[in-house]
């Protein structure tokens, strides 16, 4: 009963993405510290899975120090942003000025054209009028697609960090460094499929990270994703900022706005 | 509504205590039940040892021990001290603000 509660411990440890190494250490200082108090752990520590979260949310390093980017100039401007489909009017005259180093929240009632707008931004979908001027290098994570179900976290990295001229051995330290920021560690021979719709959405994100870009198109995700890996997000939102890119976050709860740079609500069309 | 205000606390709580005497973990819960904040669950208090060792403020040793088995010792960092002291004066201005703030009010006990 007390080994399968330190086994546990260790594995869920790793599965929150703390590296082995230290995951195995501090498992062994739970058995001893548990020992010492002369309890069993489950009385300690109370459940090992939520000791395990509480304990890599404190083991885990500060979010990845981005290399530093060039800082203020205009990454994305949109000047009245319009999208019709048929007659329906998804967007209207949007605008919107996003700058290195800063962060705006996309908010807006579910059907808003929040989605819209960020396929938008990244030239996956083209606005029925207005201009779109952006910076060339962007990492768009989206809500829905954007991983290849049949390839594992380790090919995505290799096939994403190849497509901007990274080495296979960086693409994968680096997406691997990210992931653990998120609190997931990936493991070997896992493809997209397998994964959490929340994990899959952590590969989202680090895929868009992967190659430092100046802006950053994210659908914040809000399914799968648990409290902890919300912060860890947000988290990170902020320290890409600090290293200079602009971070465009469409955001589906009412998260706490007050540190973000810009907040672009939009209206559904029904409001009109 | 306490335990979430002793939980924003905790770790000058811990600082506070550490910068008195060095100890390990099962002796720091005793030490914050005596003082009045009840029983501190392992699942709180371990994990904001593990932090305030990883931000450098403390230093964890392993110790042998006569009687039981090998206990983790917990002590102040140069850097501790300093968070501590700095810490502790940002407190005395909050505590001072916020008595000001409940004073008008006379609390009516049942």
């Amino acid at each position: 009963m007390t080994d399968q509660w330190h086994e546990s411990f260790a594995r869920l440890l790793v599965e929150r993405g703390v590296a082995p190494g230290e995951a195995r250490r501090l498992a062994a200082d739970s058995r001893d510290e548990a020992r010492a108090a002369g309890l069993p752990p489950a009385e300690l520590f109370g459940p090992a899975a939520a000791y395990a979260a509480g304990i890599a949310r404190a083991a885990r390093p500060a979010p990845l120090a981005a290399l530093p980017r060039a800082r203020g100039p205009v990454v994305l401007r949109l000047t009245g942003v319009t999208k019709r489909y048929r007659r329906r009017e998804v967007l209207r005259g949007v605008d919107l000025t996003l700058r290195a180093g800063e962060v705006a929240a996309v908010v807006g009632a579910n059907g808003s054209g929040k989605s819209t707008l960020l396929d938008i931004c990244a030239g996956a979908s083209k606005a029925t009028s207005g201009l779109v001027e952006r910076t060339a290098r962007i990492g768009y994570a989206p809500q829905q697609h954007g991983t290849a179900p049949y390839l594992t976290a380790d090919e995505h990295f290799r096939l994403f960090g190849g497509a901007h001229g990274m080495g296979a051995k960086r693409a994968v330290a680096t997406g691997t460094h990210l992931a653990a920021g998120l609190g997931w560690r990936p493991r070997a021979g896992t493809v997209a499929a397998q994964l959490s719709g929340g994990t899959r959405q952590k590969l989202n994100v680090v895929l868009g990270e992967l190659h430092r870009p100046d802006l950053i198109l994210l659908d914040e995700p809000y399914q799968g994703f648990d409290q902890d890996s919300y912060l860890d997000l947000w988290s990170q939102v902020y320290a890409w900022r600090d290293a200079g890119a602009g971070v465009l976050v469409v955001t589906h709860l009412l998260h706490d706005l007050d540190r973000v740079d810009h907040v672009l609500e939009l209206k559904g069309a029904e409001d009109r | 509504m306490r335990q979430q205000w002793l939980h924003g606390f905790l770790d000058l709580c811990l600082l506070c205590l550490l910068l008195e005497r060095r100890d390990y973990g099962v002796g720091l819960a005793q030490r914050l039940a005596r003082s009045g904040f009840g029983d501190i669950p392992g699942g709180t208090l371990y994990p904001s040892l593990l932090r305030l060792e990883k931000q450098s403020l403390v230093r964890a040793d392993w110790a042998a021990s006569d009687v039981g088995p090998r206990r983790k010792y917990y002590e102040l960092t140069a850097e501790g001290r300093a968070a501590a002291a700095e810490r502790v004066a940002v407190w005395r201005e909050f505590r001072d603000v916020m008595d000001r703030m409940t004073a008008a009010t006379e609390v009516e006990r049942p």
